[in-house]
């Protein structure tokens, strides 16, 4: 899918829960799009698994923290690091609640997730998204995806309820 | 730089990609969004050219002198080898020559290999389809008399129910489960029938955590459920079908009380997931080598065709009798007759079918005698009555049941033939290694699951002296003197084969490269557009009708015992493909998925005193193996599920099923040591 350039300001990364099946082809992809390094893991707990990557919060507590202001928000409100400004203190990792930055120990300053800028330049949803089998990971206008979220809950209710007289008869 | 549309080397899905190539170079791979993946890749797929450019790729032949493999020239190695076929031809007879073609080469290359061994004079040809689907081909041509998936991947959206039976997808086939995901989004029922809780079973509606071996019970008791209600579709057994009444007398003592006790599964379940089933309007049947792997292997593909017939999901939309392919060829090879008792396209071996082949090769050598499967090879060798034995990408030593058995019977050969791209365990066997160009380096024709047949574009040139397999048995064709064997490209061949095999008819190399995603067979002429869904009006059967065959259940052939009280059960995990040769050389793949985990059921790790991570050591008749374990309750107690990538066929016994003589992989009785 392209990402229709204009519309990029309002989309976000975002997880559809319950469809990730831990088999870690967004770590591979993430890692061979960034030199070696994977910026988002799979964690499989008891019969469930889920990718968990930068949020790019609105309000990052790894920006809020960083003393070198290396971290900035870019005009997308995507959360990037400018390594040559990171001392490479580990705040941001500490600050993070999901523990995301990674400090590169021969390089030693901090990478995350910068979206795939160089896919985003050229119209392309993040290399984590286009290849999940799963569609797990989106890239999607949030008010977009709660409208589907929305649309798929009411039908399932009423799916639900339409198996309850099914098997009642 | 250039793109080049590849698909990728795995399994059966038939995904595609770019390969992006500068200087005979590799750069990486960019996704094609317009496949059957619809740009998605596993973990696999991402990483299918890591090992393409590996320092440890075959590019010499190699010959073996005093137990190590030194450098020969192509001509000396071709000359050798077919000196040695037929001398050994002349002193033993053809049937002491077998050959093992592969499910990971092209279509034109198992055509040809299967060729050279019938003008040789032997039908001793079987590839691995015999270790994973050789049950299903079985049952199937038997049931509906076309041994393919029914339907499209596409039937999947359509369905209303998935029956998902000793499969799991979200391991094996990472990428048919954006299908099956938005399938259940939009409302469609899943059962998964599996004695593992698999990654599959999170998606399930109902989840049937049933007892290994008891596969036949299960359905045909469900069968008898629909029966007893009168669920079934009485139009289509009147139509389509023969033998309903059979069918009915050999299910109606399948009652629910013994079924609770033989499955497992509480009668509750059983009796929801049969009305369910039967109820659907529109349902599929998949499954893999949860049911092909038995010593009832054929049988259990029959209940399920059986259980698919009476409720009439078969040639429509939405519905569908789906054997799940493995390899990116596997339904290729097995259409181009590299198995033993069929001719290219399925003609039955008989006198009057060898004859039609005599006349269309131009020969007079064609034997009308079936030969052996590679169970039976392995046996024959070890009889002193198959001399020489020439294998095309495959590794027996780490793939088929009881490894120690399989080296002791190579050792006996006097001519081990292996063409492959890396040197396996089996090619460190070998007297002769050639090497082979890997799917990026050569053209062709594939084959996948749902009989869509795609063109495979070259990207790089091979490493050195390796040159596709179809290149390397054109050679030893010539020097075999066949004068049948003459091909300047790999197009001739496709040519032929569409000429040859009626299914075939309309695909040629012109309209492959020109119609991108592919053709589905049967296309019987030039300007058929392919066939989404079979057995739409008739079956393939000769009758054309479906045949209804009953089938009982058997207790599994190896027994557990005091000695041996656990069911080991071999299963594949989703960074790794079977032997490794290929993902074990990716970095990305081993630092994920680094070693083999037994999984173990709780009460049994507390009664042997066994944590998480603890080496364990699993014993059965046929040998010992070590490795770490993992605690989980997704396992039933007295059963340990074992990852095979590493060798654990070292473990696995060599029973088989009768008809279609698939080792049973996945029962063998072991026991448990900590180390």
């Amino acid at each position: 899918m392209l990402v229709e350039l204009k519309r990029y300001k309002s989309m976000k990364l975002l997880i559809n829960l319950n469809n990730c099946i831990a088999c870690k082809a967004c770590e591979i992809a993430c890692e061979k799009e960034h030199n070696g390094i994977s910026f988002i893991t799979v964690i499989e707990t008891d019969n469930t698994a889920l990718p968990i990557t930068c949020r790019h919060c609105e309000k990052a507590p790894c920006l809020e923290n960083c003393p070198t202001k290396a971290i900035y928000k870019d005009k997308n409100g995507t959360i990037l690091i400018n390594q040559n400004k990171c001392i490479g203190c580990y705040m941001c990792y500490i600050a993070c609640p999901y523990g995301i930055p990674v400090i590169d120990i021969k390089q030693s300053v901090a990478f995350k997730c910068d979206l795939c800028q160089k896919r985003i330049n050229q119209g392309l949803e993040p290399i984590c998204v286009a290849v999940c089998p799963t569609q797990t990971l989106v890239f999607d206008d949030p008010i977009r995806f709660a409208i589907y979220k929305k649309q798929n809950a009411v039908k399932n209710l009423i799916r639900g309820a339409k198996d309850e007289i099914r098997f009642s008869v | 730089m250039k793109k080049i549309l590849s698909i990728c080397p795995y399994c059966g899905l038939g995904c595609r990609f770019f390969i992006k190539v500068e200087n005979n170079n590799i750069l990486g791979i960019e996704l094609y969004k317009n496949g059957i993946n619809k740009g998605k890749l596993c973990p696999k797929g991402i990483t299918a050219i890591d090992f393409i450019k590996n320092k440890n790729r075959l590019s010499h032949p190699l010959k073996l002198v005093n137990n190590k493999h030194l450098n020969i020239s192509w001509e000396t190695a071709l000359k050798e080898i077919s000196n040695s076929l037929l001398d050994i031809k002349n002193r033993y007879g053809a049937n002491s020559i077998a050959f093992l073609s592969s499910a990971r080469c092209s279509n034109e290359e198992n055509y040809i290999l299967q060729k050279i061994a019938r003008l040789l004079g032997t039908n001793n040809i079987d590839h691995c389809a015999r270790l994973c689907h050789s049950s299903t081909i079985a049952g199937l041509s038997q049931t509906l008399g076309a041994a393919a998936q029914t339907g499209s991947f596409n039937d999947i959206l359509e369905s209303n129910l998935l029956f998902i039976c000793g499969y799991n997808p979200a391991e094996t086939h990472p990428v048919i489960m954006q299908y099956i995901i938005k399938a259940k989004q939009q409302g469609t029922k899943i059962i998964v029938v599996d004695p593992r809780k698999t990654k599959t079973s999170w998606f399930a509606d109902i989840y049937l955590n049933i007892n290994p071996g008891s596969d036949i019970f299960l359905i045909n008791s469900i069968i008898n459920i629909i029966i007893k209600n009168k669920l079934y579709n009485k139009n289509f057994i009147y139509k389509r079908t023969v033998g309903f009444n059979k069918l009915i007398n050999s299910t109606k003592d399948y009652d629910l009380d013994t079924a609770e006790k033989i499955t497992g599964i509480s009668k509750d379940i059983l009796y929801k997931t049969a009305i369910t089933f039967a109820t659907a309007k529109k349902a599929i049947i998949m499954w893999a080598m949860g049911i092909t792997q038995h010593t009832t292997g054929t049988n259990n593909v029959i209940a399920l065709c059986n259980l698919g017939l009476i409720c009439g999901y078969v040639g429509k939309k939405g519905c569908g009798i789906f054997p799940m392919r493995g390899q990116n060829n596997v339904q290729g090879a097995c259409d181009m007759g590299a198995l033993p008792n069929v001719f290219p396209g399925y003609l039955k071996i008989n006198d009057d079918n060898s004859k039609k082949i005599e006349k269309f090769w131009d020969s007079n050598n064609i034997s009308s005698k079936p030969g052996l499967t590679i169970q039976e090879i392995l046996d024959a060798i070890s009889k002193d009555k198959i001399k020489a034995l020439y294998v095309m990408g495959e590794n027996p030593v780490v793939s088929d049941p009881d490894t120690s058995h399989v080296i002791k019977v190579l050792k006996k050969l006097e001519l081990l033939v292996v063409q492959d791209i890396f040197l396996t365990s089996t090619a460190r066997l070998a007297h002769y290694v050639l090497p082979a160009a890997v799917y990026a380096e050569k053209e062709g024709s594939f084959t996948t699951s749902e009989r869509r047949v795609q063109w495979n574009f070259k990207a790089i040139d091979p490493p050195k002296e390796a040159k596709p397999d179809w290149e390397i048995l054109t050679l030893l064709g010539k020097e075999l003197n066949l004068k049948q064997i003459n091909y300047s490209s790999v197009e001739d061949i496709t040519n032929e084969i569409s000429q040859l095999i009626p299914n075939y008819r309309g695909i040629t190399p012109e309209r492959l490269k020109e119609e991108i995603n592919g053709i589905k067979w049967p296309c019987p002429s030039i300007n058929h557009k392919g066939t989404d869904i079979l057995h739409q009006t008739k079956f393939a059967t000769p009758s054309g009708k479906a045949h209804f065959i009953p089938v009982h259940f058997k207790s599994p052939k190896e027994e557990i015992d005091e000695e041996f009280p656990f069911i080991l059960t071999t299963v594949r995990i989703v960074g790794h493909y079977h032997t490794m040769t290929m993902t074990g050389k990716s970095k990305s793949i081993t630092k994920r998925w680094k070693e083999p985990f037994a999984e173990i059921n709780p009460t049994d790790a507390n009664k042997l005193n066994i944590s998480n991570n603890d080496k364990i050591k699993i014993i059965t008749k046929r040998g010992s193996y070590i490795c770490k374990v993992k605690i989980t309750n997704n396992i039933k107690p007295k059963m340990i599920a074992l990852p095979w990538h590493w060798g654990a066929n070292i473990l696995t016994n060599r029973l088989l099923d009768p008809t279609s003589k698939i080792p049973a992989f996945k029962i063998n009785a072991c026991r448990i040591e900590k180390v």
